[in-house]
């Protein structure tokens, strides 16, 4: 392998935004013939009435719930990588931290389009604000759905500050690269960057600063998502576990995603060189160090049940390993937390199909974690007249199947069109002497 | 006209080499007027002897008025009507702190972005002197002002100190 060089570093991200192939095209049409699928189920359940979903008594919450905290979840990864990653310095995040960092900002955008699907009457949302109109009301600020609003929100206008003020010296490189007005386009979305001493002295302080900002708001933010659930009086899901059991499901989730995204990435943009095998490995040992973090808290809760004597909690967690969404929970344990420790065999850890499988099944896996715990708890409660059982509906499929076109067509919009590995960060390293696959 | 000053750019290939060169500024008679670098250099910014930056002072006011203004939004809106839901105080210490918490966050994070813009003169689409497109690929870039009757000095100092490439700028005096 080459060594690295700043002008191979910039030659070979640059290189990735050269005018895009006919298969490039084709990708695009058809994410976005996805896209229009899901709008256009959307638009159906605008017009008929939110009855077209599956959600029924006793599950109200069906998987557009499943949906949003899967995408939060994705989101937090990117953080972790960029922001907490960068404070333990840890050189190996590099490479992948720009392309991570995209990935939040728009998992957080199709996560937050969820509560609005899910609202039915969507055009009433400025119900959450907290804005004067005719009705006098108040959000409730008590309400741990109000906390949710005002996290997300948060976590989407810090993220993307966060990315942009990140990519303002490559956005300089690419300007001093062009030429006419694609030249002038990059001039002014770098702010006419010039990477003056005194630009980098206040840049630097000031990127130190968000990082330190972001790594509470991550671990908040979940935190958050995890009361929607643990505020409920519901067995299964009123437990004190849930914060860092949802956190550690988060990134354990964002992770895997991270390398579902890179190894196809890598492998088009010709970037072995930069995102090295030993990155990857890197990513996969701390999905290690997750997926038993979640095994814990799955095993916890199954503890807690007993000890708690609670016949109801007993009945839930019964129900839920052998009852009627058995399957759903056994992939559940089986891609997050058994499928992951095969990564501790270095030879399954350095094999890229390995890693890219495996990376799909522990995705599959999270999505499920999430079907277990909002479906599986409230259909399954406390008084047994009440029990039901739920399905998603096509329009409720559709919708998914939209929100996963939606995230790819961004994501693959953005690494044509804007750099996806931070050429700075990557040069950094060059001149600190470190190696950024360590 | 003997009070003519001009400015001269020393391109270097690596910042060991554009700080030594800073250094050795610093002692002769002439003034460093900026560096340009790919990256940000703590080896230059020890030679240019450059204070801490003061934009954590803007985001730790947004931070307060961040929390402050969370704090508020939560009891101002409990407050419009004094009912007791969920059986939790009118005024929630707990659950507010979190509103407050969140805002803490976001305000200081706009304060860091504010100070950020306000210290660096951000936007500046007006360069403020020619500039290398190699500032932003792998060159360093050291401008340093001197009366032009010293421009063959100045010259000589840079070669002398590794700088590959020189360019003299127009006067500015």
């Amino acid at each position: 392998m080459a060594e690295l060089t700043c002008d191979s570093i910039d030659n070979t991200v640059l290189d990735t935004l050269q005018p895009p192939s006919r298969f490039y095209w084709l990708l695009i049409a058809f994410l976005f013939m996805g896209v229009l699928l899901g709008a256009g189920c959307w638009l159906y359940q605008i017009v008929t009435g939110i009855g077209v979903g599956g959600q029924n008594n006793p599950v109200h919450w069906g998987i557009y719930l499943v949906n949003f905290v899967f995408w939060v979840g994705i989101a937090h990864s990117g953080t972790l990588i960029s922001a907490i990653l960068h404070l333990f310095r840890a050189g190996w995040r590099n490479p992948i931290a720009r392309a991570a960092e995209t990935m939040t900002i728009f998992a957080v955008c199709v996560a937050g389009l969820f509560p609005f699907i899910h609202l039915g009457r969507v055009w009433v949302v400025f119900y959450m604000l907290p804005i004067p109109t005719q009705r006098t009301l108040w959000p409730n600020f008590t309400s741990p759905l109000m906390f949710d609003v005002v996290a997300i929100s948060t976590y989407l206008m810090v993220s993307a500050a966060f990315w942009y003020t990140g990519m303002l010296p490559d956005l300089a490189t690419v300007r001093d690269r062009a030429s006419g007005t694609r030249k002038k386009i990059f001039q002014v979305l770098s702010l006419g960057w010039t990477g003056t001493h005194e630009q980098w002295r206040h840049y630097a302080r000031g990127y130190l600063f968000f990082a330190s900002l972001a790594t509470p708001l991550v671990i908040s933010v979940h935190s958050v998502v995890s009361w929607d659930f643990a505020l409920g009086v519901v067995p299964g899901w009123h437990t004190t576990i849930f914060a860092p059991y949802f956190v550690a499901g988060a990134i354990h989730s964002g992770l895997a995603m991270v390398l579902t995204l890179m190894i196809p990435l890598r492998k088009i943009f010709k970037y072995e060189a930069i995102i090295t095998v030993s990155v990857l490995e890197n990513v996969a040992k701390t999905i290690v160090f997750t997926g038993i973090i979640v095994g814990f808290a799955y095993g916890t809760e199954l503890f807690i049940a007993w000890y708690s004597h609670n016949v109801v909690e007993m009945e839930t967690f019964r129900w839920r390993i052998f009852g009627d969404y058995s399957l759903e929970y056994w992939i559940m344990v089986i891609c997050n937390t058994l499928i992951p420790l095969l990564f501790l065999f270095q030879k399954i850890r350095t094999r890229i199909p390995w890693l890219f499988g495996l990376s799909l099944l522990i995705n599959v896996g999270m999505w499920y974690e999430r079907f277990v715990i909002i479906i599986g708890s409230v259909a399954h409660d406390f008084v047994p007249y009440t029990w039901g059982l739920y399905r998603p509906s096509l329009i409720e499929l559709g919708i998914m199947f939209g929100s996963f076109c939606l995230f790819f067509f961004l994501f693959v919009l953005f690494v044509k069109h804007l750099p996806s590995v931070s050429m700075t960060e990557m040069k950094e390293t060059l001149f600190a002497g470190d190696h950024h696959d360590q | 006209m003997t009070n003519e000053t001009i400015s001269i750019l020393g391109l270097f290939d690596s910042d060991d080499a554009a700080a030594v060169a800073i250094r050795n500024l610093k002692k002769s008679s002439w003034s460093v007027e900026r560096v340009h670098s790919p990256v940000p250099s703590p080896k230059i910014m020890n030679a240019l002897n450059v204070k801490k930056s003061r934009v954590g002072w803007f985001t730790l006011a947004g931070g307060i008025l961040g929390f402050l203004a969370g704090f508020g939004l939560a009891v101002f809106s409990a407050t419009r009507w004094n009912l007791i839901v969920g059986g939790k105080p009118v005024v929630a210490w707990v659950p507010f702190f979190i509103v407050g918490f969140e805002f803490t966050i976001l305000f200081a994070v706009m304060g860091n972005i504010i100070g950020l813009l306000t210290l660096a003169r951000l936007p500046q689409f007006r360069p403020p002197g020619p500039v290398d497109p190699g500032f932003s690929g792998a060159r360093f870039g050291v401008i340093a002002t001197c009366a032009r009757s010293q421009e063959t000095d100045l010259s000589h100092f840079f070669r002398d100190n590794g700088a590959t490439v020189m360019t003299v700028e127009k006067p500015t005096g």
